[in-house]
Formats: structure tokens, sequence, C-alpha cells
């Protein structure tokens, strides 16, 4: 892919000192960003650094206090994503906005101003079967979008753009929920729709993706511009230095645990899901003492299924889990922690912690009938504060005050208290999942330490992913997941990238190491 | 958004604004029914001057103000007790009579002539009667997951039904009336404010107060609290959801089942169909605006008895229908939902309510 020069020429589109401010909080502070014809420009940043207010502003979502927006030459204000999708701008929002009982062609045309009162699909399919030609996008228009894979409903969303005759693309997050083959055509769809002359934003906050996909850059950093470079003109150590003020590059060092006993066993087992579908189909793996075991997958292939049956929080209809010698299939999930489970969920904000709670109640919230914070009758809130001032203090967690709800702190400091709670139970065996997602490096630096220390400890960590950069970082062996089944588990140093990619799309490499 | 939801979310925040929107409602509500009143040709200013005369303007009245409040506390109390565990309880009216009628058989049964044993045996079967009522919408939840608001409005007519029949029959005094017989003297509860209606149920009721916000600083008042604020969370960190429904709805019960205890041994002495105008029902709505805080509920009960005890003398002497004490209360409801609503949007608009 040629992605060394940047286009010449007047640009499509200009931001010029755009400020936009939500009570004190400057979200957007006189932001210039510059979008020419026929180039990738990724907007990267840290969470909360104004990527988004940014695009929300192009996009009519938010109308900015100072600022003008300059289209093709001519001054517009946006006042609604209508209006921006007049000028010609659309976005591929992180979550797809699709209906998954119907067909990509009703997907695709619905909500046109063009449609009669009875829908014209065959010559819709035509014009969709024309584009997807064009521009190397591979779909049938007469699928059902329920059935596709997410990069094919991906596919969908830009067709659905594109239908609509945008030239400027504004793509949200775009690789998050893609195994590596799928972001590879991505890529290369991004490549023939600049060629045939549109222009796209492309948000994000992985480094390789912009080496990788861009003809520049603008790195945005708490609401304020750092710097637009060309791409071939700057490397990942310096765009991590300008994206997050300093040098970070996280090393880890893997451990051999080969002679380390096991301390956490499934044996075939099988759960259901949500939908009572047998989702997890004879999952064995084993965890041993002192490592961090990784799963790697794509999302919905049986993750967070695998986390609650090893909690507790999801029945299992066959096989066993020995945790530290003892059988805990289908036990009860507060005797599963006390024999010395922690567990860091996804979703810290739905399930992890009660937001209206405050930081020491959050704390106790797993321990509350325990002596040392509860007395025959009544909580010991005298213990309570101590035990919350410990944790603010050692894990460096910012509040404005430990008796405040903590639904006013930020997702970094919301982790460091969940993360805080679990580590105290001095546990044996540590299952996080997804334990970085959403924070910013600093904060997902921190909780890796943690985590490792942990290790080092002797805690069996599971770690379950989707963040394959951080899984091949952090853990010491890594295990693909797929379909509720365990395809490959490898040591870190013979771990192929390729090859776990094409195992997180299902497809079974017969490696030395063998399956397990 | 419900009305649960809007009310449940800005329950506990005081401070600020959201402090005001009680009272600005309740003066709100007066405005607006000044304006019913005016266009029914009513002259307002007497019409409010008896309304509050009638409520404060002599002891008697007053003590039937502290008299209604005793019911309208106990079962707002018991309403907030199940709210605050996310248990839609709409069936304090019926677990209410129950009580009464667990009362009444021990208050006309031997053990309710006991000396000094008599009311203490009342109050501790409406208690037990409340709860086990209560318990029955609770064991289907937890067992087979029915939603509680249907199975909670439905119970109340079947024991608002049952009762009848047992009038109409089984435990009917002699004579031409539905009513059940007297309760034994050693039953009643005695009177503490001399020249008015205020039994010691007073006492009884303040004291749940205090004990509804202790109730919260105890180990199962956590784990109950936990479950209605995130029952997610609280399954994860492996609290028993089940048992935690099951004691929050018989606490509930037991409360309601006071209340109508205390009309039996405190008021009526005898039990009637109509034992209760409703104060099952109207303890929803203080549970509500009274944020399932104790102390709000103790208010907003309070303030509600001065409103149907003053709206009563406003019927006798100028003829206004009580049906106007409903609808003060319904404004202010409404008041303080569209104040809730306000508080949301502020918090929206300035871009650090929802996350």
């Amino acid at each position: 892919m040629d992605y060394s020069t940047v286009p010449s020429g007047a640009p499509i589109l200009q931001m010029n000192g755009i400020t936009i401010r939500f009570g004190d909080v400057v979200a957007n502070n006189k932001v210039n960003f510059e979008l020419r014809k026929g180039e990738v420009h990724a907007l990267l940043g840290e969470n909360g650094a104004g990527k988004t207010t940014l695009m929300s502003v192009l996009y009519g979502l938010y109308q900015p206090q100072e600022g003008e927006t300059i289209i093709k030459g001519q001054k517009t204000s946006i006042k609604s994503p209508n209006d921006a999708m007049d000028l010609g701008i659309a976005m591929v929002h992180q979550h797809f906005l699709l209906t998954l009982p119907h067909s990509v062609t009703e997907n695709i045309v619905v909500g046109l101003k063009s449609n009669g009162f009875f829908l014209d699909l065959s010559s819709a399919e035509r014009k969709i079967k024309q584009l997807s030609e064009m521009y190397g996008l591979k779909i049938d228009p007469k699928a059902i979008v329920g059935d596709l894979a997410v990069g094919e409903q991906q596919r969908v969303e830009i067709i659905k753009a594109l239908y609509r005759d945008a030239d400027i693309l504004i793509l949200d997050e775009p690789t998050s929920m893609l195994t590596p083959q799928e972001e590879k055509s991505l890529f290369s769809t991004l490549q023939s729709m600049v060629s045939q002359g549109l222009s796209i934003i492309f948000i994000t906050h992985k480094l390789r993706e912009v080496m990788e996909a861009s003809n520049r850059v603008t790195v945005l950093r708490g609401g304020k511009v750092v710097g637009t470079v060309s791409t071939s003109e700057t490397n990942e150590t310096e765009l991590a230095k300008m994206m997050v003020g300093r040098t970070v590059v996280e090393s880890i060092q893997s451990k051999a645990t080969s002679r380390n006993p096991d301390v956490l066993q499934l044996k075939n087992v099988s759960a259901l899901n949500n939908a009572n579908i047998m989702f997890l189909k004879d999952l064995s793996l084993e965890l041993r003492k002192g490592e961090i075991f990784g799963i790697a997958g794509v999302d919905g292939n049986g993750q967070a299924e695998l986390a609650e049956v090893v909690a507790g929080l999801r029945k299992v209809q066959g096989g066993e889990i020995i945790m530290d010698n003892q059988l805990i299939t289908n036990l009860p999930p507060r005797k599963i922690r006390q024999w010395g489970l922690a567990y860091v969920p996804q979703d810290r904000l739905e399930t992890g912690l009660i937001l209206e709670y405050s930081i020491s109640e959050n704390l106790i919230l797993d321990r509350w009938y325990t002596d040392e914070y509860s007395g025959k009758i009544f909580l010991k809130q005298g213990e309570m504060r101590e035990f919350a001032k410990k944790v603010v203090t050692d894990f460096e967690v910012k509040t404005p005050g430990i008796d405040l709800p903590v639904n006013s702190m930020s997702g970094g400091n919301l982790q460091k208290v969940l993360m805080a709670r679990e580590l105290a139970r001095n546990p044996k065996v540590l299952v996080v999942h997804n334990p970085t997602r959403g924070l910013d490096i600093g904060a997902a630096e921190y909780i890796h330490k943690q985590i490792v220390k942990q290790r080092d400890n002797g805690v069996g960590v599971l770690m379950i992913s989707l963040d394959l950069d951080e899984i091949l970082t952090v853990c010491d062996r890594i295990a693909v997941i797929y379909e509720g089944k365990i395809l490959a588990v490898m040591d870190r140093k013979d771990a192929d990238v390729e090859q776990i990619g094409l195992m997180m799309g299902g497809k079974v490499v017969v490696s030395k190491e063998g399956t397990s | 958004m419900s009305v649960l939801t809007v009310l449940s979310q800005t329950r506990q925040k005081v401070g600020d604004i959201k402090f005001f929107i009680p009272f600005a409602s309740g003066a709100l509500a007066f405005v607006v029914g000044a304006i019913i009143l005016a266009s029914a040709g009513v002259d307002v200013g007497n019409a409010y001057a008896t309304l509050f005369r009638g409520a404060f303007g002599s002891v008697f009245g007053f003590g039937d103000v502290l008299l209604k409040t005793i019911s309208l506390l106990l079962a707002g109390l018991a309403v907030s007790v199940a709210f605050r565990c996310r248990q839609w309880n709409i069936g304090a009216e019926g677990q209410l009579y129950m009580g009464a009628l667990g009362g009444t058989i021990v208050g006309i049964s031997v053990l309710g002539a006991i000396p000094g044993l008599g009311i203490l045996a009342v109050i501790a079967a409406s208690a037990i009667f409340g709860a086990l009522f209560a318990l029955v919408p609770a064991l289907l939840k937890v067992k087979f997951g029915v939603n509680e608001v249907i199975s909670t409005v439905l119970l109340n007519f079947v024991a608002l039904l049952f009762i009848a029949f047992l009038l109409h029959g089984p435990i009917k005094a002699p004579g031409f009336n539905p009513y059940s017989p007297e309760i034994a003297e050693e039953s009643q509860m005695p009177v503490i404010i001399p020249g008015t209606r205020v039994h010691a149920g007073l006492i009884i009721a303040a004291i749940a107060t205090v004990g509804v916000y202790y109730l919260w600083k105890t180990k199962i008042g956590f784990e109950i609290r936990s479950v209605g604020a995130n029952i997610k969370a609280a399954r994860y960190v492996g609290m028993n959801v089940g048992k935690s429904v099951l004691v929050t709805m018989a606490i509930s019960g037991g409360l309601a089942g006071i209340a109508g205890g205390l009309l039996v041994s405190g008021v009526q002495h005898i039990l009637i169909e109509g034992i209760s105008p409703g104060y099952g029902f109207v303890a929803v709505i203080i549970a509500l605006l009274g944020r399932q805080h104790p102390l709000g509920v103790a208010i907003v009960a309070f303030f509600f008895s001065v409103l149907m005890t003053g709206s009563e003398t406003m019927y006798r002497s100028l003829g206004i229908p009580g049906a106007f004490s409903m609808t003060l209360q319904a404004l202010v409801l409404v008041f303080v939902l569209v104040g809730g609503l306000f508080v949301i949007w502020l918090n929206k608009r300035n871009g650090r309510g929802v996350r």
C-alpha cells in the first residue's frame, strides 16, 4: 500500500479554531483540522482526547462555541446529521446501526428520500453490486445482515455511506471488532476508495494502524492538537510520545512456568449462553501458578461465558472445574470467591461496581459480611474508611472524596478501585476480562503492572481480552478461543500474529505445538 | 422513562437545586389547586384558610393530623423499604388489611385479653400477617420470576375481598353490620394526648422511622441496598439476591401490617371493610416523594396527613369534596416528577449525567 506521499491540492475540509465546552470542561480547544481530497487522515488520541467530540461537530451532533468549518471552499454550519449527509459527509460508527433481521439492500436503502411508496429493491441491488465491485467490498445484497460476520456488517455500513454519495467518510475505531484478516481487507478497501477520490478520516488510538493505513495523522491530547504530521515522516515511538506526552514502551518479561503446578483446570466444560444455546463446547484448559494465561479471540466466541462459569455466575452443563485441588463446579459465587478466586469482569460500570456507592462501600461489596468490616449487626464504618484511604494511596486513585459516589470518577480510576478490591482478596486465581478496555495508556500500563505483580507472587492469572496487542504484551502463554472451544495453546515466544489471526477467524492451523 | 425510574434516579442527592424541588412542587400544587377552586366559584382564600384551620386550628384537629400520620408513615416506610431493593411493592394496602385482620384475630381471642401482653400480641400478629402476605409475591418472584408489580396489585383485591368474606360470615359480630366483634380492652392502644385520638402507635411509628434509618447501616441492609442499586453487581460479588428480596418484602409487609393492626387496636377497636381509606396506595406516592429516605418519608407523610385532615374540614364547612385533597396530592407528585426530569435534563446539558 502506498501511503508514502500526501496528496497535494486544496483541502476538501477545513476546521479552524473549533472550541467546545461542556460546563467547565473544554473538550476541544481551538482545534485546527484539515483533510485533503484523496487522503486517509488518521485522528489519533487517547480516550477523552477529544477525537469523537471533533467528529461530532463535523457530523452535526454538536454546535461549536467558536470556530468555523469550511467544506469544499464554502463556509458551512452543520446543524444536524442530515445537513452533514447533504454535504457528502458520512460516519461509520463503532457500533453499527443495522437491523439484523433485514437484508443488506433493505438496510442500505432505509430512510432514503428517493424511496417511493414501493421500494425498488432490484435497482438498488444493481447499484450496490456496482459499488461493491468498484471498491472491492464483497457483499451479497440479498444476504440477511444478522447472518453476516462483523467484518461484512462493517462493509454494509460503508456501502450505505457510498450509496448516499458520500465523499468524506468518518470511520470511528473501525478495527476494534475485527480479526487481523478482516482488518487487512478493510485497509485495502480504504486504499481503493481514496485512489478513486474519496477522503477518509480514520479515528483510532492504535499506533500500528496509523502507520499502516494513513497518509497523515493529527494527534489530539487533552482537547488540543499536538500536531499534524505525514505518516511517512514519523514512527510509532514519536506518535506515542505525542499522544501521551511522554515515551511509553511497555515491555513485560514473560516467564517460563512449565514446572509450576496447575491452579485452575477446566475439563470438558460446556455451558449455555443467554439465548440457551450451547456456547462452550467441551472446553478444557489448565492455568498454572504464577503465569498469565491469555485468551485471544473475536468478541462473542464464548469469552464472557468462560469467565462466568469460572466465577460461578453461569451454570456448567457438563464437565468440571477444579481450583486448587477443589471441585468448584456450580458452587455459589461466594463459595468460589472464598476458595480463592478474584474476578474483574469486563463491564466495570454495570457489574463490577455500584456507581451510586462510595469508594469504601464498593470496596467491601464482596466482604461486607466478614468480621473485619461488620459486627454482629452493623457495618464497621471506621474500618471501611480506613480501607478506602489505604486503597486511594496505594493505587494512586484520583477522587474528589472517598465518601462521594464513584460515578464522578474516570474509567481508569474506577478500574483501579475494582482491581484493588479484587486483589485485596489475596487470590489464588485472578480472572480479568478486557481489563484495560476504554482506559488511556497510562492507566492501562498501571493495571498491567498490578497484574504482573500478582503473577510474580504466584497467582495464576487468566486474562481474557479482545485486544490482541495486550495479550501479546502481557501474557506468558496464549490460547485462542473460537466458537466456545480452545483451538490452540502456545508460549508467547512461539506466538505468531498471522497464525493467531487465522485461528481467531476459525481456521485451525496444524502447528508443531499441536492443539489441546 | 417510567415514573419510578425518574424518581429513583434523583433519590438521595440532596444539595443545590434538587433539595428545593419538593418544596417548590408543594407550593405549585397549591397554586394550581387555587385555579381549580376559583374556576369552581369557590373563595380560594377562605378554602385554604379552612384547610389549615382544620389541620392546625384545634387540639383535636391537630391530633387527627398526627393520627393519620401514624398510618401514612408506617405504610410509607413499608413501601420505601421495598423500593430500596427495587421491589415495586404496590401491595401495601392489602398487606395493611391482612395486618389489621391478624391484629383483630388476636385481639378478640383469649390472647388479646391478657393484661400487658394483649397489645404486644396484637402488634406482633399484625406484623406477621402483613409479612406473610407480602412473602407470597416475593416467593412468586424469586421462584418463578413473576413480576411483583402485577402480583402485589392483584393481591390487594384478594386481601380486601377475603376480609369482606370473613366479616360477612366467620368473624362477624352478632347484629346487622358486617363488623368483627370488638377487641379486648387489653389489646387497645392507649391514647397518649388527652383530648385527641392520638394513641401510642405514634411512638411505634417513630421507632420504625429510626429503625429503617439504621437498617441501611446493617449487614442485611447493605445487602438489600446493593441488590436494589445493581442486581448484577450484587450477584457477581456473591450476595444472595433471593434472600434479600424475601427479607425486604417481609420487612415491608410487616411494617404495612403494623399500620393496619394499629387502625384496629388504636382507632376502631373493630375490623370493618373500609378501615383504610387507601393509606397503602398513598404510601407509594409518599415513598417516592420522600426519596425512600425515612426522614423524607416522615415529612411527606405529615404533609399529606395535613392535606387529608384539612380537606375533611373543607368538606364539612364548605362542601368542597374530599377528592380535592387527592387532586392536591397528585399535583405534588406531578410537579416533583417534572422537577426530577428537570434535574436529569440539567445534568445532561452540563454533560455529566449519563456516562
